[in-house]
């Protein structure tokens, strides 16, 4: 928003400002189109990654089961647990973690550590009012914005 | 403090001489807390020259808000982080939000105040539409990370490309890596602005930091590699 529109909606007060904000001018982007946001990030489909696998050879022949058993709960995700019995005995156990974007992962997920949203770096430009960054300093910057300041106050 | 200071009221009727005030305020601030001033009360509680309990009651406020600020940081906003007392991680912010106070005070519904970076608004630019604050490119000159839309909310920025004293880990002595820059919005500027200061100070520790603040206040950290993380709220500022 320009200066000159800013001293169309208010009357003396808005000189100085105006005055001032002219002045910034310089540091803030031309006017331009507004670039389109980033898109969001994917959902990521549901998987299960299997966390760990211990085996061994079996000591006899025999019918070949797998088993899963139920689902147990851990502070950050499911897991579940197969198992191969071979003959019996148990020759295979593996470790399912469950992740996804079912119901049950976004309660998880509500309960887990916080989530930083990722995306890439990239420079816009947009009408903007004013700009946030890290601090700058300018000795003669601040001399002539100070007089013209006082220059407002006197005649404003 | 040299910094370039703009101030911006969009109401009918708000008397100017709220806005002389508003900037007497800063002037204050800058003689009783810039330790670049010898005559400061912050460098002559430093040299010893001033006893705490004879300093003005903002400055023993301020300086107890900071060391409230301390504990809540990991220590990673310290205002000896540099050996020497500098508050102005704190300072900055909180001279910007008692200026927009004297403002709002005197009236004023829609007003933008800003200095080195950070940013105070409150209400709209115009009816209708909230104000844009727009997020300083770390390394493009004139162009925009992000940009944020509110009627209500304090951005305060600290980064690598600051002229003037540098960030320091506490934790190290040593300017942080792996990050250009550290926004934080939210409903206090003094408090956003040492929370930018810390998480910036951190470095790479710092977004997963950010994401535990709380009380309303939100992050967006550039990192060296061009990866931006921001916290969950902070999607909700965007403008669309």
């Amino acid at each position: 928003m320009s200066a000159r529109t800013a001293a169309r909606r208010a009357l003396p007060v808005a000189v100085a400002a105006a005055a001032v904000a002219a002045l910034l001018a310089n540091v803030r982007p031309r006017p331009r189109p507004t670039t389109p946001p980033p898109p969001a990030l994917a959902a990521p489909a549901d998987t299960a990654v299997v966390r760990g696998v211990s085996s061994r050879r079996p000591r006899r022949q025999g019918p070949v089961r797998t088993a899963t058993g139920d689902v147990a709960v851990t502070p950050f995700s499911y897991m579940e647990v197969r198992v191969t019995l071979t003959g019996g005995e148990l020759t295979r156990v593996e470790t399912v973690e469950l992740s996804g974007t079912g119901a049950r992962t976004q309660a998880i997920n509500a309960r887990a550590e916080p989530i930083l949203r990722e995306e890439a770096l990239r420079a816009g430009s947009a009408d903007v009012d004013v700009v946030t960054g890290a601090t700058y300093t300018s000795r003669s910057y601040l001399q002539s914005l100070q007089s013209a300041i006082d220059k407002a106050r006197r005649g404003g | 403090m040299g910094i370039p200071v703009g101030i911006d009221v969009r109401d009918d009727g708000v008397d100017p001489a709220a806005l002389a005030r508003a900037f007497a305020h800063l002037r204050w601030v800058d003689a009783t807390f810039s330790p670049y001033r010898a005559d400061s009360e912050v460098r002559r509680l430093e040299a010893g020259a001033l006893a705490p309990a004879d300093a003005h009651p903002e400055v023993r406020a301020v300086l107890a808000r900071c060391e409230r600020l301390r504990a809540r940081t990991r220590g990673c906003f310290d205002v000896r982080a540099t050996g020497a007392l500098d508050p102005s991680g704190f300072v900055k912010g909180w001279a910007v939000e008692g200026a927009a106070a004297i403002l709002a005070g005197a009236g004023a519904r829609n007003l933008c105040v800003h200095a080195g970076g950070d940013v105070r608004v409150r209400g709209e630019r115009a009816p209708g539409e909230p104000w844009r604050v727009g997020v300083q490119h770390p390394t493009v000159r004139d162009r925009l990370a992000a940009v944020l839309s509110a009627r209500d909310l304090a951005v305060a920025t600290s980064g690598a490309y600051e002229r003037g004293a540098h960030v320091v880990d506490p934790r190290t002595g040593r300017p942080p890596r792996g990050v250009l820059s550290v926004t934080v919005a939210g409903p206090d500027l003094g408090t956003a602005d040492a929370y930018a200061t810390a998480a910036f100070a951190m470095g790479l520790d710092g977004p997963r930091w950010t994401a535990t603040l709380g009380g309303g206040y939100e992050a967006l950290t550039i990192l060296a590699d061009g990866r931006v993380l921001s916290t969950r709220g902070l999607a909700a500022l965007r403008a669309g």
